[in-house]
């Protein structure tokens, strides 16, 4: 199973089929290990993500850490998705692709938490995730959509 | 025997076409609905189609106009870097080419070629909003796009530069921006051509089910309508095999050589043979040879015909014939063959057949009757005009035949009638005909014959029908009239030689019967006389030429007068006084008669009344007049009798009246309602006597039967008193009969002394007769009254006014 279904999907000019492997384990055992990761849950504290070409903006920007009900909602015009990273510079700054132009997945794979594919514009997506403490930053890796500003970051503070 | 060839009119085209749409038009409409139907569903799927693959195409050319701007915006991207590196570029014609295309994609437009790479296409403007909104956002990163690289290009810094389609943040370096905003525009214009995809998948999805419901909803449609056919053919068809099945008509179909193609059921009742036995050349052995090649023929040459046939039925035992109407139906492919429609007509024809006959026979002796002599006669006399040949008539009446009817009963007459009936054929040649014309009356036709074979034959006739027969436990014995009459002359007509046959018979009957005449001119002008005397008596009667004489009854104890016999005669001018027997033959065979008769009484009522205002009548007296057959059978008797006496204001009991004795006899209604009229006129006080008694054959029933008052003795036998010891013997029986039953006996024609000594020694009551009196006027009888008795005896040479012819 390859997380991006969007067969023939083109990123930087060639079809990514590689490496999906990996990452569908490390969703797996996320999901796995969170129970029902897809259903949201009255008593979780709630983020909403909107995208609009080209910014992204989550909100509120501070969590507590726990499970986290993610709501995605695309204003288009363009499709987007949500790739959430756990980032460990101060500045958030993702690697880069050979290309300059979009983020290197592969690189940042060990830290991606979650990964909300394709969502169309005018509608609406919701992911349930259980986020440690931490920063973490929800980006749009489609071609150039991130250096375009649609990357936005959420504190997860430690459970006091 | 052969077919009927008389032939049905010809069906009327419009009239065969209006049976055919009546029969055919149902299951014809179903056709036509599902053929239509079928058009509609496939129309329409052919037009869904047509629809869809255009729609494909269009959207094809969309897609790939769109899916361009992609390439384009990256060709751009490499233009501009081949230029700032000093190799050959066309940034700014592709920038346009990108700009130029994504307009047409919003607003609709030509979409140019790409560097001869694909031809211009023609765009119809966007209407999907969600498309709308990306290519709007496609066209701000293009303007960013060209921005960006027009500045690179002049060596400007495109840092600054404002930008329109959203982008939150681009990188710091001029390159790297221009890159990003062409992988943006790259991106935008993939996802533009993923919608149009999209879209027009969902459109061509939605065609083809529309095009799948369609085409399932007409075949469920065509399913139904194709069982809604198949029913409507299966009705009519059970139909129309019922109608033929349960018809009691024969319905076959039969090929050009006469073999059945099929039969319907009801063969079966016909002939008891099973239908398939009858399929293929078996049936040509139950129709009779010359019919079948007489129906095969008429067949051939008329579209529909009657025809006849005759089927042999029963294993072959019975023929039946059948009333068919033959059909011509072999262009008909339905049917190819010869249509027979038969129906079952020997009930019918052995009727009519036996109603023919009845029509020309004499039920009774099963001779031909007097209508198939007429026609047989014709046509002898055609035929005898043709050939010279001769025809002959014979009319034979029997003599004395009402006797034996009326004594012996209908029965013996009808079987003596049938006996003769078989003499007459047995004496005439197997081509003759013989037939009964009525009554007693029976006629023969003798053809290629001469007057030899002819009277020949009627002497045969007459031979034969004078031989004894055995009726009834009797031998009777009854003569024959016979007339002949030969045509000699072509221009002879039937109905002259009958004519004449009976005037012939009429002289041979005045000859005194058992004899036959040939008729001659003579015999023609004696009828002629007779004719001439009905006229006569006739405007004799209206001009008062007919008078009443009366001869006295005398009583022969005391020689008072104790009645009269009225007389009638004809006082004609031409002819003298002339007595009944000359005219009343000739009166009887017409009308004439009942004026005679009603003259005779109403003058006898009014003599007799007048001679009673002269001088007082004895006690009894009474007026007699005889009354004739066709008076007392006409019904109007006793009308007239009292009518008379009421006119002459006369009592009933002055009046007497006179019957033969064959009035008697007989047994039959007439008989019946003639006893009525006399048994009321003897209740009114009337006498009534029976004349020329001991001639016929009345009986003693007889006598008692009738209400009778006196027996009048004939003549014949009163003449004979004195010679013949048999007559005298019968003279007393009548006179002891008489009193033994209460009757008064009358002697007629006394005319010696010893007759009357006889009469008087024999205990007769009254006396008639020239001894006495002859019939004179009323004035001598007047004078006679007058006198009160006769002098007995009168002198013979006594001078008479009138030759008396006593009836």
């Amino acid at each position: 199973m390859t997380r991006d279904r969007r067969l023939g999907a083109v990123r930087n000019g060639r079809v990514r089929c590689a490496g999906p492997v990996l990452l569908t384990i490390t969703l797996l055992l996320t999901v796995s290990s969170c129970g029902s990761p897809a259903v949201s849950h009255p008593g979780d504290p709630k983020v909403k993500v909107t995208e609009k070409d080209f910014r992204l903006v989550v909100q509120p920007t501070r969590v507590a850490a726990g499970w986290v009900t993610v709501q995605v909602s695309n204003r288009g015009p363009d499709a987007h998705e949500v790739i959430i990273v756990r980032t460990t510079g101060a500045d958030g700054r993702l690697p880069l692709r050979r290309d300059g132009i979009t983020v290197d997945e592969d690189a940042v794979e060990a830290r991606t938490v979650q990964t909300v594919e394709l969502v169309q514009s005018g509608t609406m997506r919701t992911v349930r995730v259980r986020l440690a403490a931490g920063r973490y930053e929800f980006m749009c890796n489609m071609a150039g959509h991130y250096l375009a500003g649609m990357h936005s970051s959420l504190t997860v503070a430690a459970p006091s | 025997m052969s077919p009927r060839l008389d032939r049905l009119p010809r069906t009327d085209a419009r009239q065969r076409r209006r049976l055919r749409g009546q029969f055919g038009s149902r299951g014809r409409q179903h056709v036509v609905v599902l053929l239509a139907l079928f058009a509609v569903v496939s129309g329409g799927g052919v037009a869904l189609s047509a629809l869809v693959t255009a729609r494909e195409q269009h959207q094809a050319v969309l897609v790939q106009v769109a899916a361009r701007q992609r390439t384009l915006a990256e060709r751009y991207v490499n233009d501009v870097l081949l230029r700032l590196g000093g190799r050959p570029a066309d940034p700014e014609g592709t920038g346009q080419l990108l700009l130029v295309s994504g307009r047409a994609l919003l607003y609709g437009g030509v979409a140019p070629a790409a560097n001869g790479d694909d031809d211009e296409a023609t765009l119809p403007p966007a209407t999907d909003e969600t498309l709308r909104s990306q290519i709007r956002q496609e066209l701000r990163l293009i303007i960013d796009l060209i921005r960006t690289g027009d500045a690179l290009l002049e060596g400007r810094s495109p840092l600054d530069l404002p930008t329109t389609g959203g982008e939150h943040s681009l990188p710091a370096d001029s390159h790297a921006r221009l890159r990003v905003l062409g992988v943006l525009t790259s991106n935008v214009s993939l996802n533009a051509a993923r919608t149009i995809a999209a879209n027009a998948d969902r459109q061509v999805a939605q065609l083809i089910r529309l095009e799948v419901a369609l085409g399932a909803a007409g075949l469920s449609l065509s399913v139904f309508l194709g069982w809604l056919l198949i029913a409507a053919t299966r009705r009519q068809t059970a139909h129309f095999r019922s109608l033929v099945q349960s018809s009691t008509d024969l319905v076959v179909v039969l090929d050009e050589g006469g073999r059945c193609k099929y039969v319907s059921p009801s063969v079966t009742q016909l002939t008891g043979c099973e239908e398939s036995v009858l399929i293929g050349a078996a049936f040509r052995s139950h129709v009779h040879p010359d019919d079948l090649a007489d129906l095969l023929t008429l067949g051939s040459s008329t579209r529909s015909a009657d025809a006849w046939l005759r089927f042999r039925v029963r294993a072959g035992q019975e023929w039946r014939d059948l009333e068919a109407t033959l059909t011509d139906l072999r262009p008909d492919r339905y049917v190819r063959g010869f249509v027979l429609n038969c129906r079952d007509v020997t009930e019918r024809v052995a009727l009519e057949e036996q109603l023919n006959h009845l029509a020309f026979h004499d039920p009774l002796t099963g001779l031909a009757n007097r209508a198939l002599l007429r026609n047989r006669l014709d046509h002898a006399l055609a035929k005898a005009a043709r050939t010279g040949n001769k025809v002959a008539v014979l009319l034979t009446d029997l003599d004395e035949f009402k006797q034996v009817n009326d004594t012996l009963g209908h029965e013996v007459g009808d079987r003596l009638l049938t006996t003769i009936a078989e003499r007459l054929s047995a004496v005439t040649r197997s081509g003759d005909t013989v037939a009964r014309l009525g009554g007693d009356e029976f006629a023969i036709i003798l053809e290629d014959t001469d007057e030899r074979l002819a009277t020949a034959a009627a002497q045969r006739i007459v031979t034969e029908a004078g031989l004894p027969m055995l009726l009834g436990g009797r031998h009777l014995v009854v003569g024959a009239s016979v007339g002949v009459d030969m045509a000699n002359d072509p221009a002879t007509t039937g109905e002259q030689l009958i004519r004449n046959a009976d005037i012939a018979m009429y002289a041979a009957k005045q000859g005194g019967g058992g004899r036959f005449e040939i008729f001659d001119l003579s015999l023609g002008r004696q009828a002629g006389e007779v004719l001439g005397l009905q006229h006569e008596i006739q405007s004799g009667l209206q001009i008062g030429e007919f008078v009443m004489h009366y001869q006295p009854e005398v009583s022969l104890a005391d020689g008072r007068v104790l009645g009269v016999e009225a007389l009638m005669r004809w006082n004609s001018p031409a002819r003298g006084l002339v007595g009944p027997v000359a005219f009343i033959p000739a009166a009887e065979s017409t009308s004439a008669i009942l004026a005679l008769g009603e003259f005779a009484l109403f003058t006898a009522c009014a003599q007799t009344a007048q001679w009673a205002q002269e001088n007082p009548l004895p006690d009894g007296f009474r007026t007699w007049v005889n009354i004739s057959a066709k008076q007392l059978n006409a019904g109007e008797l006793c009308r007239t009798v009292h009518a008379a006496l009421a006119a002459a204001k006369l009592p009933p009991s002055r009046l007497g009246i006179e019957l033969t004795e064959t009035f008697l006899v007989g047994n039959d209604s007439s008989i019946d309602q003639a006893r009525r009229h006399l048994e009321e006129l003897h209740e009114a006080g009337i006498h009534v006597a029976i004349d020329d008694f001991g001639t016929g054959y009345s009986s003693l029933s007889h006598l008692q039967r009738f209400p009778i008052d006196a027996l009048k003795i004939d003549r014949s036998f009163v003449a004979g008193l004195e010679q013949r010891g048999k007559d005298s013997a019968i003279v007393s029986n009548v006179i002891s009969l008489a009193h033994a039953l209460g009757l008064t006996a009358i002697a007629e024609g006394v005319e010696t002394e010893g007759q009357l000594a006889d009469l008087r020694r024999l205990g007769c009551e009254l006396g008639q007769g020239f001894l006495f009196a002859r019939p004179a006027p009323p004035q001598a009888i007047a004078a006679l009254l007058g006198a009160r008795s006769i002098p007995s005896p009168r002198p013979a040479a006594q001078p008479q006014a009138v030759s008396a012819v006593h009836r």
